[in-house]
Order: C-alpha cells, then structure tokens, then sequence
C-alpha cells in the first residue's frame, strides 16, 4: 500500500486516525518511494493493530479476522 | 415422507433450486449487465471511486474504463488473489484492502462513488453497510449497489430467504432511504432469457 493512503484510512471500529508502526518499504526499482509492504496500522483511540500483509492493509474488524494472534 | 419423494416436485424443486443458484452465481453478471449498470453513473477521470466487495475484480475492471483508480475493498483473501493476477497488488490502478463492508476502514467524506456489486446479499446487516456508504461517501457522491431481484415464486422466495437477502424495489427503497440517500433509483439487469435477475440501485448522499 501507498503511504499517502493513511490520510483516508481510518479504523473500522471507531473511525479514528491510524498511526503506521514498524513499517517496511519496497525496494525494488518498479517501486515508488512511499510503497510499503510490511508494518502495522493502530488505531490512535482504541490501540487495535491492523497488520499490512504482503503490501495490503488488512482492515478486517479483530472477530472476522482468520489468524488469531499468537 | 420427505418432498423429494415425488418426482414432479423433485423436478420442480431443482428448477427453482437452479434458478436460485442461477440468481446468486457470479457469471450472471456479465460484461453486458456491467455496462448498462456503469452507465447510470457520472464519472470524472480522477474521482475517487470505491469497490465494496470487489472479489475478483471483475467491476473494478470496468470501473477503471472510466476512472484512472479504484480503491477496492474486500473481506476474502482468496477472492483477491484473483484481482491482483489482473490489476497486481500495487497501486496504480487499484488500491486494495481486506475489510468488512458493514465497518469500512475509510474516513467519513472521501469517496465520490461507492459501487457495489454481487455483494449485499452476503452481508448480515444490509442496513449498517448502507449507512456506512453514505458516511464515506462525499455530499452529492454516487452510491450503486447491485444485488439479486426477489424472485416471483413462492417457492423459490422460500428457499431464497432461507439461503440469503434477497430484496425487491420496495424494499430496495426503503433499505436506501432509511441509510439516508437521496433519489434512489432502480433498474432491473439481466441475460435476455432472464432479464430481471438482478437488481440495480443507485442514490446519492444529501449535499
């Protein structure tokens, strides 16, 4: 996912603003600068962690989620 | 003593079992259907456009005739696979999410379009994920949603109610006025030899 798209994107059980931790960036040559493809999305209000997997940010409320955290 | 015992209304009950299946298989949306549904929408080049339930991507592919990105949103992880064999992962033209279409990732006023095809007759509270369209749609932003027509008979509604949604014009109405949009309008899509499968609806966000 692009960087930028943190200015629209929001917390699906609150609708606040998410912070990116631990964020990796692509660095391959069709890249752009701001590409990420690893890190985690959390919530400024309720602290929930969204996870980026292999680029895409996974925005899935915590109870639809497959994986449970180990 | 089960129904299926008696032959005619075994024959009877897979013919609307099969017209239900029909209804809900995703290859009764065609490239035809498609169209006509783009249609009863205004794009601009740079509008920010966003597919609910996007799965494979196949409007996200006639969105992008019209737009230059789409943002495409979907809860499947193997439906998405799909996509990103015809779009690839990264943006442009498609900026794509795992979520879920009652509790959208996105900020209130964003989108000029939210479109939504093939998808609300999965979700378990069609009113919520409505509301949740007008919320992230900008004032005056485009909403459609098709969804499969209510089907005629009284036996395939049973079966459609008990497999999943299933909504008429009526109730169409009433689901996206009550989700707050303004001038919602139906128009009902199909193949030629079944030209009301599906129905299609659009509104707009009050400015």
């Amino acid at each position: 996912m692009k960087e930028s798209l943190l200015e629209i994107l929001r917390c699906p059980l609150d609708k606040h603003e998410l912070e990116l931790e631990d964020a990796e960036y692509a660095d391959d040559e069709n890249a752009n600068e701001d590409e990420v493809v690893s890190g985690t999305l959390v919530c400024t209000e309720c602290g929930e962690r969204y996870p980026i997997e292999d680029g895409i940010p996974n925005l899935l409320p915590p109870d639809m989620r497959e994986e449970t955290p180990a | 003593m089960g129904i299926l015992e008696n032959k005619a209304r075994a024959r009877l009950f897979y013919k609307y079992l099969s017209k239900v299946y029909d209804q809900v298989n995703p290859f009764i949306w065609n490239e035809e259907m498609r169209a006509d549904a783009l249609e009863l929408l205004e794009f601009e080049d740079d509008m920010t456009v966003l597919d609910v339930g996007c799965g494979t991507g196949f409007a996200t592919e006639g969105l992008l005739e019209h737009v230059d990105e789409v943002y495409g949103l979907d809860q499947s992880r193997h439906q998405l696979e799909q996509a990103y064999e015809k779009f690839g992962k990264r943006a442009p033209p498609v900026h794509f999410h795992r979520g879920d279409a009652e509790r959208l990732p996105f900020a209130t006023d964003t989108f000029d379009v939210v479109w939504s095809s093939g998808s609300i007759e999965y979700w378990p509270n069609p009113i919520l994920a409505l509301r949740e369209f007008r919320r992230v749609l900008k004032p005056g932003g485009q909403v459609l949603v098709v969804g499969p027509n209510y089907p005629d008979s009284f036996l395939a509604q049973r079966l459609a109610d008990s497999i999943m949604l299933f909504y008429d014009e009526y109730e169409a109405d009433a689901m996206f006025k009550r989700a707050g949009f303004e001038d919602v309008k139906h128009a009902f899509m199909g193949p030629s030899y079944d030209p009301d499968v599906a129905i299609t609806t659009v509104g707009r966000a009050p400015e």
